[in-house]
């Protein structure tokens, strides 16, 4: 019988953990591991590979769904370059950092004055660089879109697995029980014939 | 780092290579379109971690045939998802000289590189067309969406070799 930490331990060194992103907490990572792993019934290695690759799913949604905001203001920085505002100091990505930096709230006063001039110069508002952003990205942000929807179909079948793994424990669990009780029943019979 | 004239030169003339002559020039550029490398069949059962993952199965109660199966679906599960990964640290890069280039701008350096008229118009029209590609292209975000797009077909298909291994009657 396998314990969590048996599980846990021997399923790690034999399949490398998912990667992550240098910028991504692997203690989150581990605790958000940790709290599907203490849902299992019965942990085993299987198991936990599968609870592992659970956890990665979420992490690709989060992922993909960060991506989606970042499609947006990648397709609004093309709007305003389109608009000519910057062809002095052409950078998709630096007018792409600062759009997300603007929609975040987070902005310093120095990026939010110059994505204020862009918008004067091209002579639209926010919310209209927003709509016409979604409208050019509408196609791509749809890709993220299946990106997501292919974790949600693979946590689908991560569960019915799982859950595959689990009644396959428990069928184990009972025919080794009747095993026994045929066996005890057989020395039994045996004992009574002597 | 060679001049901008040379380099838009060089690019041209890489146009009109007729590809590699040596067997090695051939090996290294029949690589040259490989982006994730899941349509190359990989041989997990010979690996290490194969034996042990199959003997750490068994040991769970699967049969051998069963065992086998699991390993190589969760092996081969891994390596979609670590392609992934790749796809999305490091997408293709953005060409920042094709895109932040003038073609108009640029007339003079042509004329300077070629004395004939078509000949700079060609240049031009070929550096034109390969900027609408670059930007066509889209920033980072953008390429590694594209490029992620493409592996959904190789995790679909990957799940459902895992599922089936698990759910085997």
């Amino acid at each position: 019988m396998f314990t969590l930490k048996d599980s846990v331990k021997s399923i790690a060194t034999l399949l490398p953990s998912p990667r992550l992103l240098p910028n991504e907490s692997e203690a989150e990572f581990q605790s958000s591991l940790q709290g599907l792993l203490s849902e299992l019934e019965k942990p085993s290695p299987l198991n936990v590979a599968l609870v592992t690759q659970l956890n990665e799913c979420l992490w690709w949604i989060e992922r993909h769904t960060v991506d989606k905001e970042l499609l947006l203001h990648e397709s609004m920085a093309k709007i305003l370059c389109r608009a000519d505002t910057y062809r002095d100091v052409y950078d998709n990505h630096l007018v792409s950092a600062a759009l997300e930096g603007f929609f975040a709230g987070n902005a310093s006063k120095k990026e939010k004055q110059w994505v204020n001039d862009l918008l004067k110069e091209a002579k639209l508002t926010v919310s209209d660089l927003r709509v016409r952003g979604f409208k050019d990205a509408a196609k791509h942000i749809k890709m993220a879109d299946d990106l997501i929807h292919r974790q949600y179909q693979t946590m689908r079948h991560l569960q019915k697995s799982i859950d595959a793994v689990d009644f396959k424990s428990r069928l184990i669990k009972r025919m080794d029980l009747e095993l026994a009780t045929l066996e005890n029943n057989a020395l039994a019979i045996d004992a009574k014939s002597s | 780092m060679p001049s901008r004239p040379k380099t838009l030169s060089n690019r041209r003339n890489a146009q009109r290579s007729t590809g590699p002559k040596s067997d090695l020039g051939k090996l290294a550029s029949s690589r040259n379109s490989r982006k994730h490398g899941l349509n190359i069949q990989v041989d997990f059962e010979s690996s290490d971690v194969y034996a042990s993952l199959k003997l750490l199965l068994s040991e769970e109660g699967f049969s051998p045939f069963m065992a086998a199966d699991i390993a190589t679906s969760l092996l081969h599960y891994r390596r979609v998802m670590d392609a992934h990964y790749d796809t999305y640290i490091s997408p293709e890069p953005v060409d920042e000289l094709m895109i932040d280039m003038s073609v108009k701008d640029s007339m003079p350096i042509f004329r300077e590189m070629l004395s004939e008229p078509d000949d700079v118009r060609d240049m031009a029209a070929f550096f034109a067309n390969m900027q609408r590609k670059e930007q066509r292209n889209g920033g980072p975000v953008l390429r590694r969406t594209v490029d992620r797009h493409k592996l959904i077909r190789h995790q679909r298909h990957a799940i459902s070799r895992r599922s089936e291994a698990i759910r085997h009657p």
